[in-house]
């Protein structure tokens, strides 16, 4: 017989999909967001550890923001505790904190072009 | 500790309009060129014969029985099963019964892999060749000059990285030069291909990274150098260790324990 | 939603289908004529679009239903343009085009012959295999459209398409059982996908597409049909009707507003419970047993409520509860008054 968990799968099965369709636009919300961080850091003339802070607290803003407006209506609606993604992710991690990976890279290239052009 | 003044370059603003946006402007056109060259350069499918297409085909429906089985009743799935199994047993579903226990063919002398190896290299090819020539370019044109300063610190480690042929001793890591802008573009221009482009851009490198992973494992299902016969029977011994359980057992309880009218 | 013109055409109504299709000299004026394959062209004239290519398909497919070949030649020129003329999907839906405008059963024939000799060439085009079989069955020719995709699911077991055709053609010859077997082939090939069935709706047209409707719902009709017809054993008729009642639930679970599934639950149970036959227990252990009298009638009072749910509120059409097929509704309706009169006598 097969675990709980498989049980719980094969009755409930999960469309990939969908699933890649979701974690897909997340992934360019993040990007997107990210380089557009950037700019603003950049412009602000922010330094150092002050830059991260800004985009730390701000990819956090922006997953809250997205659970806020797009995914808890129809998650608590469907009898998900508060701040439970998983009708629409399957990591709460990829959600919260995926954003900060994804979205570094651009973040420093735009952050120290514009720092660059603006303090030159 | 004494707080070290902070060290100013007078830079001539004209580096930027000469050496920071021309790299940048290149990177991105090369991104765009790279996407459209692999788009052009990605081989059709190759036609295959119906011979092949059964072999493939029915081991992927041992699988696919093998991995839904449990929206079957028993019966239908012993059926199946017993079906399956007597057929990949015997061999029913090889593409020449005769070559079965013969040791498969050499992957270097068989012309189909050579051509799923040369599409491997043609990719590689796409990522290697740009970058090579944009970084000769760079080094060739821009080396040695200090065109920007990073918005955050980093340790004297960084130095040998970031002022590449900028032979400075005294200077502050935090200043960089052009071939470090070059490295910073390619890690963050990502998400400029991925609005430019869309997101399944093949200019991305992060994208091809996972691609190559992605369909090595189905290519190598039916790769060079697998013998059939051997993927055959492993199936069939799958197929035949399957305990059955149903999605259906206990439905009508499970449906009106939840629904709610 | 994607909009509808991306979307199989066989589900659309005749008047949606209209619709569409005069929508086609729009749709070909707004979008270019030629897509120049050259990467220059491509920068300046933004990606191409794989659902472009879709939504000209589905055109053709809405022009023919409405009678504009004008138009449908029209995209089939734009498709062959950038596909070229030997794509397999390509000569599919020229058969398509051909079929479509031939003139009485030798013109038919003639397209048949056709489809032969690209099979005598390639016998791996499975576009083609296909609209042969569509074409042989919309002849009337049954049992050669059944053997021909037997002949193609020899080769192709994992096209869950091919096998619901299959499982159509046994239905309409009456033979329940491998109606049966090839519709389960199809759950087990895609136990997710809830739209694929077969379109027993459009027979003339690409038999190929999809019909949403759930498969588990599907299959139990099949169990139920099959349970039904005269001359089954009673132990048989327990069999089907006891798997039947399970794939209603499991259609209902996957999808908790699915009016056909609560209407199939509500018509076997009903018949179960007029029935009044004792739940004997299978012989074997494997076979599902029917559940006891006092399941099925808690999922007769189930299905009802929600079927009368349904009925009050796609009536007053309230928010979330539009899109129901009115033919369904009205067929709800008919079976909720039948049952009400049955209890008043």
């Amino acid at each position: 017989m097969p675990s709980e968990q498989e049980l719980q799968i094969q009755i409930s099965p999960i469309v990939q999909e969908s699933l890649v369709h979701n974690s897909r636009t997340l992934y360019n919300l993040q990007s997107i967001t990210a380089s557009l961080f950037g700019v603003s850091a950049g412009i602000l003339g922010l330094e150092s550890y002050a830059g991260f802070v800004f985009y730390v607290a701000l990819s956090l803003l922006t997953s809250v923001l997205f659970y806020v407006l797009r995914v808890a209506p129809t998650s608590l609606a469907s009898g998900k505790s508060p701040l439970d993604t998983s009708r629409y992710f399957r990591g709460a991690y990829d959600f919260w904190a995926g954003g900060l990976m994804n979205g570094f890279a651009g973040f420093v290239l735009t952050w120290t072009l514009f720092y660059g052009l603006v303090t030159a | 500790m004494a707080q070290v003044p902070v060290q100013t370059i007078h830079r001539d603003p004209q580096l930027f309009y000469w050496i920071l946006f021309p790299i940048t402007i290149v990177m991105i056109l090369t991104g765009v060129l790279r996407h459209y060259a692999t788009v052009l350069m990605a081989s059709a499918p190759k036609k295959q014969d119906q011979k092949t297409t059964r072999e493939q085909r029915s081991l992927l429906h041992g699988i696919n029985v093998r991995g839904n089985y449990h929206v079957l009743s028993k019966p239908s799935l012993t059926t199946r099963r017993d079906a399956l199994i007597t057929a990949y047993e015997s061999g029913a579903y090889l593409k020449n019964p005769d070559g079965r226990g013969q040791p498969p063919p050499n992957p270097m002398s068989d012309p189909s892999a050579m051509e799923g190896m040369m599409g491997m290299m043609k990719n590689q090819m796409a990522m290697i060749i740009p970058n090579t020539l944009i970084m000769s370019w760079i080094n060739a044109f821009f080396s040695g000059y200090v065109i920007m300063k990073l918005p955050f610190p980093l340790t004297i480690k960084f130095k040998s990285m970031l002022q590449a042929g900028v032979a400075t001793r005294d200077m502050d890591p935090r200043w960089m030069s052009s071939i470090s802008w070059y490295f910073l573009c390619i890690f963050g221009l990502q998400s400029v291909f991925n609005f430019l482009l869309g997101s399944e851009n093949a200019a991305s490198q992060m994208a091809q990274q996972m691609n190559q992973m992605g369909p090595q494992g189905a290519g190598q299902m039916f790769g060079p150098g697998v013998d059939p016969n051997k993927q055959f029977l492993a199936e069939a011994e799958n197929l035949a260790v399957i305990e059955h359980h149903s999605v259906l057992d206990g439905v009508e309880q499970r449906l009106l324990a939840g629904i709610k009218v | 939603m994607a909009p509808p013109i991306l979307n199989s055409p066989i589900q659309l109504s005749p008047a949606a289908a209209l619709a569409l299709s005069q929508q086609a000299p729009a749709f070909l004026r707004s979008s270019p004529s030629t897509v120049s394959s050259s990467p220059l062209g491509t920068l300046f004239s933004g990606p191409e679009k794989s659902e472009q290519w879709l939504q000209y398909e589905n055109l053709i497919v809405s022009c023919l239903r409405t009678g504009d070949d004008q138009a449908a030649h029209q995209c089939l020129q734009r498709l062959v343009v950038r596909f070229g003329d030997d794509n397999e999907r390509v000569q599919a839906i020229r058969g398509l085009v051909k079929e479509a405008e031939a003139q009485g059963n030798g013109a038919l024939e003639e397209v048949l012959n056709e489809y032969n000799q690209i099979l005598n060439e390639n016998d791996a085009n499975i576009p083609i295999a296909k609209r042969r079989v569509a074409l042989l069955r919309s002849m009337g020719r049954l049992s050669d459209a059944a053997s021909a995709l037997v002949q193609l699911l020899d080769f192709s077991p994992t096209d869950a398409e091919a096998w619901s055709e299959l499982s159509d053609i046994y239905l309409s010859q009456g033979l329940y059982p491998q109606a049966i077997y090839a519709m389960e082939e199809v759950l087990v090939l895609a136990p997710n996908a809830w739209n694929v069935c077969s379109p027993t709706k459009a027979p003339n047209l690409s038999p190929m597409l999809m019909h949403p409707s759930q498969i588990h719902a599907r299959l139990g009709e099949l169990q139920y049909m099959a349970a039904t017809a005269p001359g089954v054993a009673n132990g048989l008729y327990q069999k089907y009707m006891a798997e039947a009642v399970k794939r209603f639930s499991r259609s209902i679970e996957l999808c908790d507003d699915y009016l056909r599934g609560y209407y199939d639950l509500k018509l076997v149970s009903k018949r179960l419970l007029n029935d009044g036959t004792k739940a004997t227990r299978p012989t074997d252990d494997s076979e599902f047993a029917l559940p006891d009298t006092k399941t099925i009638e808690r999922l007769n009072e189930l299905a009802t409520a929600k079927l009368s749910e349904i009925v009050r509120r796609s009536a007053a059409s309230d928010r979330g509860w539009r899109g129901y097929n009115e033919a369904e509704i009205a067929a709800t309706r008919e079976l909720l008054a039948d049952d009400a009169s049955a209890i008043k006598r």
